[in-house]
């Protein structure tokens, strides 16, 4: 009987925890932000709660299990803080209105489960070669296509790195795995569209988004510093194409300023070209803003990675209960490690560059984080798959692949987990 | 150069690339002409499109701000801009690709906000710049490169599909009638809701050449002269008959959809602040 469904509290993180580590700017947003109300809420809440404190202020999007809730607080917040709620026609007009609606200078976001965010790629491309800044919140589900709508997936780990057709760009996509970390990971994902000029995804998940805890939600949005406000640039270059410079203001369409934003291929100015040399100057901005500035964007949390001979690696809602398999096994005086990437695009390979085994928890059971890690570790044939779907990770499973890989090299059989990624 | 086209265009981007004959630069041209009747600065205007023949070759070449949509979503961001921007006058030009295929829920559903935009609808009846494939407005028989034993599909018309939905400004024009076509987009223009203009063009390269079996502008032209007054030059009637003219015109009968939504924050605000008041 697989009955562990407790996982641990980790609302409550702290830098350094004895041997737990956690890499992120809301360390010291937390440190210096105490003043304001606790509260036992959901992740969508919390979601919502964190793009109004970022400055959100435009959501469109159509509902869909399990980000529903998301645009049904969004109803009820944006007219107070003088925001607009719009519910689209599809997910293909929710995006694009929130495109349109950040190029005319303001903050938006749309919310959806994977059927939802596909159809958001033609918008999600839009943006990205435009260089808008948007948010964008896929509440990962068991596909393909509706699948299972209640319960929790991972199956849009690349998805979410391609996110439109074509190539030629870097994406950025962070993931949350608590209610309090869904607030302030909402607003460092603001952050990152404004500093980068570029979507972001926030990759969560039906638990993540569905469950309740606490939640602490500082008083004064207005005073909280570290929220990148909305800028506007009003001359040329609208397009600064072969720069990777971050921190340029995005354009704004309706100040006169002239500006062309369009889907083709463009010009400093904005005019379409069809031009190998025009190519590679946009290409080299729309990748490299992202590359060259890796450093701003890592964000990861890991327990006991020094000493470690087999390392657990998972996130979002599966990795609450594989932290607490890690911590278990610890207990039980196995040299195991935890590795909880936060930042998944751009994957952060410096994470796995110690030779030893890594076991690759994930919710989907064709293998998509694993591959990645196999591409990162040193030695690819010490990673080892634990795909799962529809259900979180029991800790007893992933003590009993711990232990099996510290003892014998391998993944023991187990019933309903994948270890084929070949 | 056009005093109109120096005025408000882009001098770099003119003439477009439009195929010799195309009747997209000389649409443009009787926009420009409503919009200086009515006295619009290039600030005032911002100018969206599409995908295709219509897109690509407006595309920027209006001297303010410009955007180029994905293929049938110009009125959704429209829809957000809007909201960001609402003192602005939206001209949303775009092919029967955009309006009334690819795009046509976005279409409708715009229409039943009664979205503060103008659409002008520019119609060559066919997928002209992929090589003149039959559309949703190709007329029903009619041979083109993917309907090479003319095509079985009824066509509709989009004007009867956003009244139906609600918009609040509909008429239909050709390329053939100037000052009618000016007329109505001077009165679209100034319906502070949904206007939808219709206005048929012919394609010479691809509709012209293989529906019609000329790429002779002139002779396309009268085929679409024709059909809007059901007699052909020789006194027979044509196969159908397209009405034009303003079909519905109900301007500023009911609030913008951007209009609605500010209205609703100032009611909620307000409320909120009586129970604040309330409690203290």
């Amino acid at each position: 009987m697989r009955d562990v469904r407790r996982p641990e509290a980790s609302g409550e993180m702290t830098e350094m925890k004895g041997n737990e580590v956690l890499v992120a700017p809301w360390v010291e947003w937390e440190r210096r932000y105490t003043k304001g109300r606790r509260l036992l809420e959901a992740g969508t809440f919390a979601l919502t709660e964190g793009a109004i404190a970022a400055g959100c202020r435009v959501f469109a999007g159509y509902p869909i299990t399990p980000a529903t809730d998301i645009a049904e607080y969004m109803s009820k917040r944006l007219p107070q803080v003088g925001g607009y709620y719009m519910q689209a026609e599809d997910e293909l007009a929710g995006m694009h209105m929130c495109a349109g609606a950040s190029l005319g200078g303001l903050k938006a976001m749309t919310a959806t489960s994977g059927p939802g965010y596909t159809l958001m790629h033609d918008a999600y491309g839009w943006a990205i070669t435009n260089e808008i800044p948007l948010v964008v919140v896929d509440a990962m589900r068991v596909g393909p296509i509706s699948g299972i709508t209640g319960a929790p997936g991972q199956g849009e780990f690349y998805i979410a790195r391609y996110a439109s057709h074509g190539g030629n760009f870097e994406t950025i996509v962070l993931s949350p795995s608590s209610v309090q970390e869904s607030f302030w990971l909402t607003i460092d994902a603001f952050n990152l569209s404004e500093r980068f000029g570029t979507p972001v995804t926030i990759l969560t998940d039906q638990v993540v988004s569905d469950m309740w805890e606490d939640l602490f939600i500082p008083d004064d949005y207005a005073g909280l510093d570290f929220v990148v406000p909305r800028k506007a640039n009003l001359t040329m270059p609208f397009f600064p194409v072969g720069s990777d410079a971050i921190d340029v203001p995005p354009n704004v369409i309706g100040r006169g300023t002239g500006v062309c934003v369009s889907a083709y291929t463009h010009t400093e100015e904005g005019y379409d070209i069809e031009e190998m040399e025009a190519q590679w100057a946009q290409t080299h901005r729309l990748i490299n803003k992202i590359r060259h500035h890796r450093s701003e964007l890592t964000r990861y949390e890991t327990v006991g990675v020094d000493d470690a001979d087999v390392v657990a690696v998972a996130y979002g809602a599966d990795a609450r209960t594989v932290k607490t398999a890690v911590l278990a096994a610890r207990a039980r005086g196995l040299r195991a490690g935890f590795v909880r990437p936060i930042t998944l695009w751009p994957f952060l390979d410096e994470l796995f560059a110690a030779d030893r085994h890594y076991v690759v928890c994930e919710l989907n059971y064709d293998g998509q984080l694993v591959r990645e890690v196999m591409r990162a570790a040193p030695d690819s044939r010490k990673v080892h798959f634990m795909g799962k779907s529809a259900e979180l990770h029991t800790v007893a499973e992933v003590v009993a692949a711990l232990e099996g890989v510290a003892k014998t090299g391998r993944v023991p059989e187990l019933p309903y987990i994948w270890t084929e990624v070949r | 150069m056009n005093p109109l086209a120096k005025k408000y265009l882009r001098p770099s981007q003119i003439p477009t690339k439009a195929c010799h004959g195309c009747g997209i630069g000389m649409i443009e041209n009787w926009l420009l002409q409503a919009i200086d009747e009515l006295g619009l600065k290039q600030e005032d205007v911002i100018f969206g499109t599409g995908i295709g023949c219509v897109g690509r070759q407006t595309f920027a070449t209006w001297g303010g701000d410009n955007f180029g949509a994905t293929h049938g979503r110009a009125l959704a961001i429209a829809t957000g801009l809007k909201l960001a921007q609402p003192d602005k006058t939206y001209l949303i030009v775009v092919g029967d690709g955009d309006a009334a295929s690819i795009g046509t829920s976005h279409l409708i559903h715009a229409a039943r906000r009664n979205l503060g935009v103008v659409v002008i609808c520019e119609d060559n009846m066919g997928y002209e710049s992929t090589g003149g494939q039959f559309s949703p407005t190709t007329p029903a028989g009619y041979v083109t490169n993917s309907s090479p034993y003319g095509m079985v599909e009824p066509p509709f018309d989009p004007c009867d599909v956003v009244k139906a939905a609600g918009a609040t400004f509909v008429a239909e024009t050709t390329a053939t009638q100037w000052h009618q076509t000016v007329k109505v987009v001077k009165k679209a223009l100034q319906n502070d809701g949904f206007s939808f203009v219709h206005v048929r063009f012919p394609c010479n390269e691809n509709f012209g050449a293989y529906a019609l079996g000329t790429r002779d502008t002139l002779k396309n032209l009268e085929w679409i002269y024709e059909h809007t007054q059901g007699r052909k030059a020789d006194g027979s009637a044509t196969d159908f008959t397209w009405e034009t003219g303003i079909k519905h015109d109900v301007s500023n009968s009911r609030p913008e959809f951007t209009r609605l939504l500010r209205d609703m924050n100032v009611r909620v605000q307000a409320d909120m602040a009586k129970k604040t008041a309330a409690k203290a």
